[in-house]
């Protein structure tokens, strides 16, 4: 066996150990490199800062703990820009999984930030239906959420106060993991409902959504770890996905020097062979 | 029997097609009411398609279990899981913590579900840079452009590639928002022409496959 097909049938677990290293050392050792804000992550930024006080702003968490290393971050930074900006935030999800993380989180920044439950924020939970309870929600928000997570009733609590619908939402951005999740947020709410919408989703998500991004039904997209990082450094304060970037770079890297090295075994063994063929 | 069978099902999904389908272009009141009551039942039969889901998951193991198929352990494991979390949620009244102290079911959620799922997403990155390492070769034309516009992509992507090639965090924006947008938005509408095609076929009574049983 050549040096070539030895190299192009190398044990996996050499490749596991060179993606360990390249994801902990980074993290042990963080080199902090600039990140650069792209336009889609930007524009969900500028919408949230030019939104009045006390505007209603909707944070749909439609994901569950598999996704939680990439759209977490997410979640956190936008409610901690919302927050700041003391906006009412009414919170959700789709997803039934996500159900106990999406309070956790809530609860934390809410208190982290030092705002009230039913004054200035609201968690829905979760309600069976998928795309049907957007739909209710656009009908009637109370008809779909007669309670929020806590079992206190949703007509009456302050933060809700002129809110019948999804038509008085200032603004909602969907952090989906699959579906439902943004597309169905643009398909069955915004079209019909008519709010602006942005979107957040995990990295391998994100170049499905950008046709919605390009014709505006989506105002901006938060695209995996780099968008969450994007937004962390937006709002100054930076957490666990900027801390994340720099293994996010080792480990590219450590891909793309593999995918070069198999490449340069690939063509030697392929020019060895037809050497030997002629 | 027949009719209750065949013929009302089909007369119900073509009303209720047609009828909603009709009711999203009246604004009406009277239509709008008709919206808010349907998805109300949309959300009750959601709720009972969770049961179903859960009886029939049950049903599968037993049988599994019953006749000792091979793997009939992790159905075991399974059974005990769905058992202890369907107990564990039913003390806590299905909440995470009460009056601030994590119960059972809180417990479960945030010391294994938590860590599990987000252990098998992280696994992802491994055997994504295995497969890669094995099958993303350059073995014909297609699959090189293929392969250079992966590797921008990834190293636009980061901070250390836009760090090193500033040139390629625009390149792959370049990628993201004018071929991919393009190409995806092309299947997204055949991939709408082929649903919006579906639903007549459905709605008029031509694909009945949803209906199960024997073919008449």
């Amino acid at each position: 066996m050549s040096l070539s097909e030895r190299m192009l049938k190398i044990d996996r677990r050499i490749i596991f150990l060179v993606i360990g290293l390249c994801t902990l050392l980074p993290l042990l050792y963080p080199v902090g490199l600039p990140i650069r804000i792209s336009p889609e992550v930007r524009s969900i930024y500028d919408y949230v800062e030019a939104l009045p006080e006390r505007s209603v702003f909707l944070l749909s968490i439609d994901f569950d703990p598999a996704s939680k290393p990439e759209l977490h971050p997410q979640a956190i930074a936008l409610l901690r820009h919302a927050f700041r900006k003391n906006l009412r935030v009414v919170a959700m999800t789709l997803w039934v999984s996500g159900t106990g993380m999406a309070d956790q989180l809530l609860t934390q920044v809410a208190h982290e930030m030092g705002k009230e439950n039913g004054k200035d924020y609201v968690f829905l939970g979760w309600s069976p239906g998928g795309p049907a309870v957007i739909i209710n929600m656009g009908q009637d928000l109370y008809t779909a959420f007669p309670s929020d997570y806590g079992g206190k009733a949703t007509k009456g609590l302050s933060v809700l106060e002129g809110v019948q619908s999804l038509k008085d939402v200032a603004y909602a951005i969907s952090l989906g993991a699959g579906n439902p999740g943004v597309e169905a947020w643009y398909v069955y709410g915004k079209d019909k409902y008519k709010f602006e919408l942005g979107g957040g989703c995990t990295g391998v998500m994100a170049p499905g959504l950008y046709p919605l991004l390009r014709s505006g039904q989506l105002n901006g997209l938060i695209g995996g770890l780099r968008g969450a990082a994007e937004y962390e450094s937006l709002i100054e304060q930076k957490g666990r996905a900027v801390a994340g970037m720099d293994a996010q770079s080792a480990t590219h890297f450590a891909i793309i020097v593999l995918v070069a090295i198999c490449n340069l075994f690939y063509f030697s063994l392929r020019q060895q062979q037809g050497r030997r063929h002629t | 029997m027949i009719f209750l069978r065949r013929q009302l099902p089909l007369l119900i999904t073509m009303i209720t097609g047609l009828l909603f389908a009709a009711q999203y272009y009246v604004p009406h009141p009277s239509s709008e009411r008709l919206l808010t009551s349907a998805t109300k039942w949309l959300q009750i039969i959601g709720g009972f398609a969770l049961v179903l889901g859960v009886t029939s998951l049950f049903h599968q193991h037993a049988v599994k279990i019953r006749r000792q198929e091979a793997g009939w352990g992790y159905s075991v494991v399974l059974y005990a899981g769905m058992v202890a979390t369907i107990a564990a949620g039913a003390l806590a009244w299905g909440k995470e913590s009460l009056d601030g102290t994590m119960t059972g079911f809180g417990w479960v959620y945030t010391f294994m579900m938590v860590p599990l799922q987000g252990t098998m997403f992280a696994i992802l990155a491994f055997f994504i840079a295995s497969a890669a390492y094995r099958s993303f070769r350059a073995r014909s034309r297609e699959a090189a452009v293929l392969l250079v516009a992966a590797v921008i992509v990834m190293m636009g992507r980061v901070p250390l590639g836009e760090y090193l090639i500033p040139v390629s965090g625009d390149l792959s924006q370049w990628i993201l928002n004018v071929l991919n947008a393009s190409v995806r938005r092309a299947i997204l509408i055949g991939v709408s022409l082929g649903a919006i095609a579906l639903s007549f076929k459905i709605i008029f009574g031509v694909e009945r496959s949803y209906l199960g049983g024997s073919k008449e």
